[in-house]
């Protein structure tokens, strides 16, 4: 690692934003900038001291994670990866923070490693996050709110053949290095497919990129 | 008083005749006879008064001057049978019927009266009627089994005839029968339909019943569910601290030594594992209308937000005072919580059945607990009938209960309504003390 991550943590709770920072200050490569109390909190943390993955906590009183993650992530925003944490649960609700512009989820009863390496992997954006666990979670609700982005769907038509397929193997949870494996290209080729297909789909990252791919038929959800 | 003025005031009143009659009587207004209580004894008094006169009929025909006695017992006992079966019938429709066709049967047998035989119209008059009160109780099956039976009776009496009576009689005696029938027929088909429309009622009315019942039924399971989910979210939040908590330790000291490590690696372990027990508790207790409850991307609510909640309530143009006596103080979670929703409740209850009234609302910090009053002053207008009434109630005082405490309701004198909810709570301080040093040390970490 070369640079150090710089992370916010947004939790109502300050037991929570306490002891994560604690956590994740051990690690050499990644440094906790600010703490934010509530979702307005975390919007204008961000703004001010732009880091690069915010820890968002879903529930929080006033403006919440869901609602902030959107604001931190529309377009032309900051270019800050959100990673959703939840107390209990692979809901719909994490689902929802997905499709708002979270990069990523994860338990707060995670493992201080996990953590780490949950920062690490939503900064890198090569990877999905916990891939079995998100395709699966995004399989289930995307059947939900499926069709809901039917007008996006003429844009797959942008894509090429093989954008189209990375677009597919994505979905299925396949970082850039197995996409490559897979296809038998450099993983330098794979990234710039990556970059032309969230360009063309005017996406955030691949986890936005897999939702899309759910949503709009592309994957259909395997019997799990 | 003057004798001149009488006539005078006689003719006046003469000439306004025509125009009081005019006004009394010339009239098609509606005005129908009134429901009351004796009434519903009236199809009584009327079967019994049938019962009388039909048998004064039936006597005349049986035992009248033109008929021929024969043999046997003496007529007025059957005429008189008769006229019972009718009577018994009011309550023993079935034991009425085989009387009175054994008595119609052996009234045949017994007696001679040519131009009405073997059925004259007293006893056809009776049995119809008693076939009709019949239809009005039993099965349909069951009447036509009677009016069937009935007719071959009938139909017997007029075979065992043919020993004393010549053939001409015989066309005669058949269209008799024919008559009779027809009575029956009518009767047992009205009686049937007005049965079967009763019927149907009446299970309408027990399905309502069961209805109701079952719906009463699910609106307790369904809030003790939504509590359940509610006290299980605030552990599960808590058991995601401790396990926060416990990883963080170690990093807090110098050198910790290996059973702190262990120690607290126990601790993580068994929250986790708390954790994901209680996962799968939600998961059981999470009902179908979880996004309806629209609260799950806030916290579990404490009075810290009854402000919040008093104000969006002061939104829909209620005026609402909140009075807190006592020391304001931390309640532990489930309290806090119960707490907030009776509020939320009550007030809810206020602006669905009490429109145009103010509310105020009363919290009392005892050292034993917490003492809750929602208060409102009468509506100024009658409350639009609403289809939810009564789930809210249960709701809070399933959560008063659940608490160990009590929840009372009622109307006021002044023809407001008030809620009261005592919930008693031991002092949580310590941990809330507990958490502000643990949270200065930390704060004190370099960032």
């Amino acid at each position: 690692m070369t640079t150090t991550i710089r992370v916010l943590i947004a939790d109502d709770q300050v037991m929570v934003r306490q002891g994560f920072s604690v956590l994740l200050n051990a690690e050499p490569d990644i440094e906790v900038v600010g703490q934010a109390v509530d979702g307005a909190d975390a919007v204008d943390k961000v703004a001010e001291l732009s880091p690069d993955v915010v820890l968002m906590d879903i529930r929080m009183p006033g403006v919440g994670g869901i609602e902030a993650t959107r604001r931190l992530t529309e377009p032309g925003g900051a270019t800050v990866k959100v990673l959703v944490l939840t107390t209990f649960d692979l809901d719909e609700y994490v689902y929802e923070a997905l499709r708002a512009g979270a990069s990523g989820f994860l338990l707060k009863d995670a493992s201080a490693d996990e953590l780490a390496q949950a920062v690490r992997v939503v900064a890198a954006g090569d990877a999905l996050l916990a891939p079995n666990i998100t395709k699966r979670l995004i399989g289930e609700f995307s059947r939900v709110t499926a069709g809901r982005r039917a007008p996006h769907k003429e844009r797959v038509g942008n894509l090429t053949e093989r954008e189209t397929e990375v677009l597919t193997l994505i979905a299925q949870g396949l970082s850039n290095a197995e996409i490559a494996e897979r296809l038998v290209v450099a993983e330098q080729t794979v990234k710039t497919h990556v970059s032309r297909i969230l360009f063309k789909l005017e996406l955030r990252d691949r986890t936005q990129a897999a939702v899309f791919a759910y949503e709009t038929g592309l994957v259909r959800p395997s019997a799990f | 008083m003057t004798a001149s003025k009488a006539p005078g005031r006689l003719r006046a009143g003469l000439r306004a005749v025509p125009r009081i009659l005019r006004e009394d009587l010339c009239t098609l207004a509606r005005d129908p006879l009134p429901r009351m209580r004796w009434l519903a004894w009236t199809p009584h008094v009327l079967v019994v008064l049938c019962a009388v006169l039909m048998g004064q009929l039936n006597a005349i025909e049986l035992d009248g001057p033109r008929v021929e006695r024969l043999p046997g017992p003496d007529p007025m006992l059957f005429v008189l049978l008769q006229s019972v079966a009718v009577l018994l019938a009011l309550t023993r429709p079935i034991a009425a019927w085989w009387l009175s066709t054994a008595v119609l049967f052996l009234a045949a047998v017994f007696s001679e009266n040519p131009a009405h035989w073997p059925w004259n119209d007293g006893q056809m008059a009776l049995h119809t009627l008693l076939l009709f009160l019949l239809a009005l109780r039993v099965r349909p099956r069951i009447v036509i089994e009677a009016l069937v039976l009935t007719l071959l009776t009938g139909g017997l009496n007029v075979l065992l005839g043919l020993r004393r009576h010549t053939e001409d009689h015989l066309a005669y005696h058949t269209a008799v029968l024919n008559t009779g029938a027809l009575w029956f027929v009518i009767a047992v088909v009205v009686g049937a339909a007005l049965r079967g429309r009763r019927v149907a009622r009446t299970r309408l009315v027990e399905q309502e019943e069961l209805t109701a019942e079952e719906r009463a039924r699910r609106t307790l399971l369904e809030e003790r569910n939504r509590i359940a989910r509610e006290l299980h979210d605030v552990v599960a939040h808590h058991m995601s601290v401790i396990s926060i908590q416990a990883q963080v330790a170690p990093h807090l000291v110098e050198n910790p030594s290996e059973e702190l490590k262990e120690n607290l690696a126990g601790i993580r372990h068994n929250a986790v594992e708390a954790l994901a027990e209680l996962r799968r508790v939600l998961g059981v207790l999470r009902s179908e209308d979880a996004l309806a409850d629209g609260a799950r991307h806030a916290p579990q609510p404490t009075l810290d937000r009854l402000d919040e909640l008093v104000g969006s309530v002061r939104g829909t143009g209620i005026e609402v005072l909140i009075e807190v006596t006592g020391e304001r103080r931390p309640l532990p979670p489930g309290v806090e919580l119960s707490a907030f929703r009776i509020v939320q409740e009550a007030l809810s209850n206020v602006m669905r059945h009490a429109p145009g009234a103010g509310a105020r609302v009363e919290l009392g910090y005892q050292r034993r607990g917490l003492t809750v009053r929602i208060i409102n002053t009468p509506p100024d207008r009658p409350a639009p009938p609403s289809p939810g009434a009564g789930h809210g109630l249960l709701g809070m005082r399933e959560r008063a209960a659940m608490l160990g405490g009590e929840l009372t309701t009622g109307p006021r004198p002044d023809g407001g309504y008030e809620v009261t909810a005592v919930l008693p709570a031991h002092d949580p301080a310590p941990p809330a003390a507990a958490t502000q040093t643990a949270a200065a040390e930390t704060a004190e970490d370099p960032v």
